[in-house]
């Protein structure tokens, strides 16, 4: 108990009780100066009817959806590959991680050059092939695309490293035995080493589901959440409706659902992988 | 491990000591401001003449000030754009400074919650009076009668135009750029622009930056003679004005007579490559175009002109214009001597309007705009008619910074052709609304 | 282990690896050039970039900069700060959820596995009430302790220390040590590698945090690099001078790359010796 206590008191501290006050003010209505008076739940009640909240659920689900298998299977791959003592690995392992060290004001402002239209990377690109250059950000169907691509970007480094990380414990002599047996390399890597990383395999997964359902630098700096809020996400929501517009109480409310969405699917998530490992 | 931690303590401890070693027990007076920061570039220079742009100037004056009151710290914080967050925060917090920017259509939130303290009275023991203000710049810092700062300026959406294309076009005469008087004489000279040089009209903000098409609504709702609000919870937008304003800008959009899917630095930089006839962007850049139209590899040598929005509908002569101010959130514990720094710094800005007119913007002082060392400054004869048509939206109307975003969003939306005009247009008068019965 | 058709495969990996390595690299390359030109000529035509002259202007630009060094110096005392404190806390408490026996001890681990679910949104302003009430704001306590709530590390530790084999405190334990003996001076160790990573996410998140230093510390002098640079980016009549902002991005974020490195050889190294064993 004396182990885990430090790390409690502060879980409680600045984590429980801030939430608790949160929950309290989605109750109510008011800004940050003060509380005006408690509605009980007519935030909820409006957000549930709030055409533009709605739509930024979709779009923070279909996000995550875009981002978080390609990010868990793309870092999974990269880690096997680079699982060695090479000095070429070692360089390769250190360029996939490099965009991860970029901090996401100068990620958004490098994508958008290269995917504006005009003068854009990619409009340079398609001019060169003679076709007409797409309006990445632009356009509603490309938009969300365009930002799960540039996550991914930015973002894989942290699953390889993970991945890494756990490849290196999976003991040596397993692939040993293995070899000797003549065990196909498919094999292997369903026998062996895909059981021996189920864990980390799990914890990519809720850390991933946890971190992209929370998006918001990205559309915010490229593209405001437009076009036509097709790629504004719940935190740019709670963003704008506390700070910008001053409706703490609403705000409030929607983080919580904003929470209860995200508590949901990871223990969805969790649940199936320790069922998997238990079989 | 602590082969490494060791140097790197030693470092952190040296620049700690570094910077706290001088004690200073002068008045501090913190200034709080955007306009982004220059110190590479402008942070010795103490005389704002020899400044240009608004970080530039607003730089060497506080630089300035400061070397005329060594008696006063002056603390300068700069945040990022615009810096109502973090203002917010220390609001909550009891921690606000002394002088903030902001934006004349942002006071009367501020006001509303009692945060600013208003200035009329101290303004006045300086002999600093409302009747000094322009019109405009007057309406824009006075809410329900009460002067709550100091206006710096008065800015409105331009049309900077690239008179060399014109020329090719055949829409000069006489040196002078032919602009539209009405809709149909738009589209008609903008189809000539396009057919003779085969660039778009006008270069124009359309995406991820939504104060484009919003400002270009308003005005086009107002040289309707609409109200762009009818009163403190309803805005009039889904109306006849509302829907011709959309409808003209998404007619723009699809015919191609305006640049696509560009952000405020893309549609800038078109104009900066000779790469459209017009760019829609606010007085701001004024003194920095025309310093470009000087320099021979410019696409506009020699050719940079510079002109109200005009007229296009039959109502009153009309733009929209918004303003900066200084003013000072209500903090029961600053100081006399505080308060006092203070307010040397605003007679200080105050007297010294006319550099930080040098930007672009219209100067908040009719002194200033009747003197012929402003009128002298180029352009600023094409422009003035501003001082007298400009129009902020009305005080009672509040959250206007969130509005404009919603505004914004949904006019480009409807410019695109990604949602009908009559539906952008009841989206935003809902999501309009819903704010302001928020509070 | 290499059989004769694992070589092709391994050439195969290695080409399609390094393509996309390539790919990776095109937009950091770019950043790079772009920081070696002068922002006005790159806002006339961004092209200019792939011909001289290149400057180190924008570095000299950033440098000069009145508070920098101030903002690297907060940022540095803060990641690490915030580093060290989550080692620490997650360690203890991961030994604790994995290896000792006390009421309501699942009941608890599930609540912190919830806690990892809580959006930073909808707490940040009870965080900044609850400073205010203790004037607390501006100081380096403010900026380092909420980031030490988040229950990633207690997780991944628990995770770890669960997946340590328990023969191992047995025998510590006929060997006579005390409890806290065993997990600093045995479990400790092997848990190196799960170290290292959570260490460099943590600094990560510290380094790149923007939503809580920009509302906590107020304060010029307080300003996190993050921020800090954040608060020089607009400046509407220049139009953001392109070469400086990505020198800046270079600036911040060379630091981090630097650590990656560091940490890259513990990681390689710490497994390599237990391999050994």
């Amino acid at each position: 108990m004396l182990f885990v206590m430090p790390y409690l008191c502060l879980f409680i501290l600045m984590l429980i009780v801030p939430l608790a006050m949160g929950i309290r003010l989605s109750f109510t209505r008011g800004d940050l100066f003060g509380i005006k008076e408690f509605v009980g739940l007519e935030n909820y009640a409006r957000l549930l009817a709030d055409p533009v909240f709605l739509r930024t659920v979709w779009n923070t689900v279909y996000f995550v959806i875009l981002t978080v298998p390609s990010l868990t299977i793309a870092g999974l791959l990269l880690a096997l590959a680079l699982n060695r003592e090479t000095r070429w690995a070692a360089i390769m392992r250190g360029i996939f991680f490099a965009s991860f060290v970029l901090s996401v004001t100068v990620v958004t402002l490098i994508w958008r050059l290269v995917l504006i239209p005009n003068g854009g990377l990619a409009g340079v690109i398609a001019k060169a092939f003679g076709a007409e250059p797409i309006s990445f950000l632009g356009d509603q169907n490309w938009a969300m695309l365009s930002i799960a691509m540039t996550t991914i970007w930015w973002g894989i480094g942290l699953p390889m490293v993970l991945f890494l990380a756990a490849l290196q414990q999976v003991p040596r002599d397993l692939y040993e035995a293995a070899a000797l047996d003549n065990a196909s390399r498919s094999r292997m890597l369903f026998a062996i080493t895909l059981p021996a990383i189920s864990r980390t395999i799990a914890l990519v997964l809720v850390i991933e589901i946890i971190l992209q359902f929370q998006l918001f630098g990205q559309p915010q700096l490229m593209t405001s959440g437009g076009p036509n809020n097709s790629t504004r996400p719940i935190v740019l929501f709670i963003y704008e409706s506390g700070w910008s517009q001053w409706q703490l109480g609403y705000a409030s409310a929607a983080a919580q659902i904003l929470f209860a969405l995200i508590a949901m699917v990871a223990m969805v998530q969790y649940r199936i992988s320790s069922r998997k490992e238990s079989r | 491990m602590i082969r490494i931690a060791k140097p790197l303590f030693a470092f952190a401890l040296a620049l700690l000591t570094g910077s706290c070693a001088d004690r200073d027990d002068r008045t501090e007076l913190v200034i709080q401001r955007f306009f982004g920061a220059c110190q590479a570039e402008f942070g010795n220079l103490t005389d704002p003449a020899q400044a240009n742009g608004e970080c530039g100037i607003i730089t060497a004056m506080i630089n300035q000030f400061r070397s005329e009151n060594p008696d006063i710290k002056v603390v300068e914080n700069t945040v990022f754009w615009p810096g109502y967050d973090q203002l917010n925060a220390q609001l909550a917090a009891n921690g606000a400074p002394d002088l903030v920017t902001m934006h004349s259509s942002v006071i009367p939130d501020y006001k509303s919650r009692d945060l600013l303290q208003p200035l009329g009275p101290m303004l006045a023991t300086e002999g600093i009076v409302p009747a000094d203000f322009t019109a405009a710049a007057r309406a824009g810092v006075t809410v329900e009668g009460e002067v709550m700062g100091l206006p710096m300026d008065v800015w409105a959406t331009l049309w900077h135009i690239n008179q060399n294309l014109f020329d090719r076009a055949g829409l000069v005469r006489d040196g002078e750029p032919i602009l539209p008087r009405n809709v149909d004489e738009f589209m008609a000279q903008a189809a000539q622009f396009e057919e003779r040089t085969g660039k778009p009209y006008l270069a124009q903000i359309t995406a991820r930056d939504f104060s484009g098409p919003m400002r270009s609504f308003y005005i086009y709702m107002m040289q309707q003679g609409a109200n762009v609000f009818n009163d403190e919870r309803n805005a009039n937008f889904d109306s006849p004005e509302g829907r011709r304003a959309l409808q003209f800008m998404r007619d723009v959009y699809a015919r191609g007579y305006t640049t696509p899917d560009q952000d405020y630095t893309g549609s800038l930089a078109t104009f900066l490559q000779g790469d459209a006839g017009i760019v829609v962007v606010g007085t701001w850049m004024v003194g920095e175009l025309d310093a470009r139209s000087k320099e021979p590899d410019s696409p506009f040598y020699h050719g940079y002109a510079v002109r109200p929005v005009p007229q296009l509908f039959d109502g009153p002569e009309i733009s929209f214009v918004d303003g900066h101010n200084w003013v000072m959130p209500r903090d029961d514990s600053r100081s006399e001597a505080e308060q006092e720094a203070a307010l040397r710094f605003l007679r200080f800005f105050a007297q010294n309007d006319f550099q930080w007119s040098r930007t672009g913007h219209f100067p908040a002082f009719t002194k200033i705009i009747e003197s012929r060392e402003w009128q002298s400054l180029p352009h600023r004869a094409a422009i003035s008619s501003i001082t007298r048509i400009g129009k902020p939206l009305p005080s009672f109307v509040r959250r206007q910074a969130p509005i404009e975003n919603v505004v914004g969003e949904e006019a480009a939306a409807a410019m695109s052709g990604a949602k009908p005009v009559g539906k952008a247009i009841s989206d935003m008068q809902r999501r309009t609304n819903e704010i302001l019965r928020s509070f | 282990m290499p059989a004769i058709s694992s070589r092709r495969f391994f050439y195969v990996q290695v080409v399609v690896v390094t393509l996309a390595a390539g790919l990776m690299l095109v937009p950091l390359l770019w950043v790079l050039i772009l920081s070696l030109k002068d922002s006005a000529a790159l806002m006339s035509d961004t092209a200019s970039a792939f011909s001289p002259p290149y400057t180190l202007e924008n570095y000299a630009n950033i440098i000069g900069g009145q508070q920098v060094s101030t903002w690297l110096l907060n940022s540095t005392i803060v990641s690490l700060a915030m580093t060290a404190g989550v080692l620490l806390l997650s360690s203890l408490a991961g030994y604790g959820f994995s290896r000792l026996e006390f009421p309501g001890r699942d009941a608890l681990f599930v609540i912190v596995l919830l806690g990892l679910a809580i959006p930073e949104q909808a707490v940040i302003i009870g965080r900044h009430q609850l400073f205010s009430a203790i004037s607390m704001h501006n100081s380096y306590t403010a900026l380092v302790v909420p980031g030490l709530s988040m229950p990633f590390g207690v997780f991944l530790m628990t995770q770890y220390f669960r997946a340590i084999p328990l023969e191992i405190d047995e025998a510590a334990r006929l060997d006579g040590a005390s409890r806290f003996r065993i997990f600093w001076r045995i479990l400790l160790p092997l848990t190196i590698p799960a170290q290292a990573t959570l260490g460099i996410f943590t600094f990560f998140q510290a380094w790149n945090d923007y939503w809580w230093p920009l509302v906590s510390a107020t304060n010029h002098d307080m300003l996190t690099l993050t921020v800090g640079i954040a608060s020089t980016q607009v400046n509407f009549a220049q139009a953001e001078g392109l070469g400086f902002l990505m020198a800046q991005a270079v600036f911040a974020g060379a630091p981090m790359l630097l650590i990656y490195v560091i940490f890259q050889k513990y990681i390689v190294r710490a497994v390599a010796g237990a391999a050994g064993k």
